[in-house]
């Protein structure tokens, strides 16, 4: 399947990121982890009209995961490593996440260049 | 009897398995925490996410105000709970000047980021916040890893083979692990609780790379991977 993915999306969810149901996932990941339960609740109706029941529970299962694995990076200070940090050099800058509070605990190892 | 057996959808049964055994086994002693402790952790954060409007209070009333926690531990907790974008290593630094061991930190870490993963899920799929189980008696293991070193996270963690031995071997096997496998290495208990989850919510590791493996049936990889971006970035997770 030929997709033009926007990954400015996930930094400004009001955007096309090229998905199919991409903007129902965004908005119900948002909030998801937001404090609007009725905006939560409308995603949740809203994303399960576009993409079937099965996706609730499989986004949920996502946004979870993630809750989980930013705690442990963000908490415990991990770095990236030096492949992946060169290959995502273009999106990093694009998406502005060099500016993250998080991303000294890898670029103080592998400085952006 | 599963722990998701109210909700409207159908729920993977591996996945169902392991939030309920996690939760289960909350209560139980862990390597440095009591199960008292362990579960006034998981309250502590469950709390931090209501009063911070993350999560909706269950029926059963008020969770752990954080009772047995030094304010400290408290501190880490509701930071961690709530605001993981904010949490840097100065935040580490107070609370381990503040009395609390590494393995303490790691411990707790681990502890937040796995309540806060069930209660985002029950969250997600629109069922109330579990209840927790009682605390069971018994100590602490308070079993350090032999090859635990300072390495590049702000915690000493196993690294990978060869230097982190045997006990490298049965973490991480035989390939080297990034990482997001291997920062709760000081208490390997809470890595491989990580890993359950990582497998039965994300996919097997052994498929991460594969683009074109669906885990879900719900949802394409790309699909996937749009959550997971959306999530991250709203936590400000550089990671």
């Amino acid at each position: 399947m030929n997709l033009d993915i926007n990954l400015d999306a996930l930094i400004e969810p009001d955007l096309d990121i090229g998905v199919p149901g991409g903007s129902e996932l965004l908005r119900f990941s948002e909030a998801l982890v937001g404090t609007d339960r009725l905006a939560l609740d409308a995603a949740r109706e809203v994303l399960e009209n576009v993409l079937g029941a099965a996706a609730i529970p499989a986004a949920s299962a996502i946004a979870a995961n993630f809750s989980k694995n930013d705690r442990i990076a963000n908490g415990l200070g991990i770095p990236h490593d030096p492949v992946m940090m060169k290959a995502t050099k273009d999106i990093r800058e694009q998406l502005g996440l060099n500016s993250y509070l998080s991303a000294i605990n890898t670029l103080k190892y592998f400085p952006s260049d | 009897m599963g722990i998701y057996d109210e909700s409207k959808y159908e729920i993977n049964e591996d996945l169902e398995e392991v939030h309920g055994q996690h939760l289960r086994e909350l209560g139980n002693p862990g390597t440095w925490g009591t199960g008292g402790q362990r579960l006034a952790i998981a309250g502590c954060a469950r709390q931090a996410g209501i009063d911070a409007g993350l999560l909706e209070e269950p029926e059963n009333g008020p969770q752990s105000s954080g009772g047995g926690l030094s304010s400290v531990a408290k501190k880490v907790v509701n930071e961690l709970a709530v605001l993981p974008k904010d949490f840097d290593e100065s935040s580490y630094q107070r609370a381990i000047k503040g009395g609390l061991t590494e393995e303490e930190f790691v411990e707790i870490v681990g502890i937040v980021a796995r309540i806060v993963d069930l209660d985002v899920f029950a969250r997600g799929i629109g069922v109330p916040l579990k209840p927790f189980p009682e605390a069971q008696s018994g100590e602490p293991s308070r079993k350090r890893p032999e090859t635990a070193t300072q390495e590049q996270a702000w915690v000493p963690t196993v690294p990978n083979l060869p230097e982190g031995g045997d006990i490298a071997k049965a973490l991480y096997g035989e390939m080297p692990k990034p990482y997001i496998v291997r920062g709760l290495s000081l208490v390997p208990d809470e890595m491989k609780r990580h890993l359950e989850l990582e497998q039965v919510q994300y996919m097997p590791l052994k498929h991460v790379r594969d683009f074109d493996h669906q885990h879900h049936a719900g949802l394409t990889r790309m699909q996937v991977e749009v959550v997971a971006g959306r999530v991250s970035a709203i936590n400000q997770c550089f990671y």
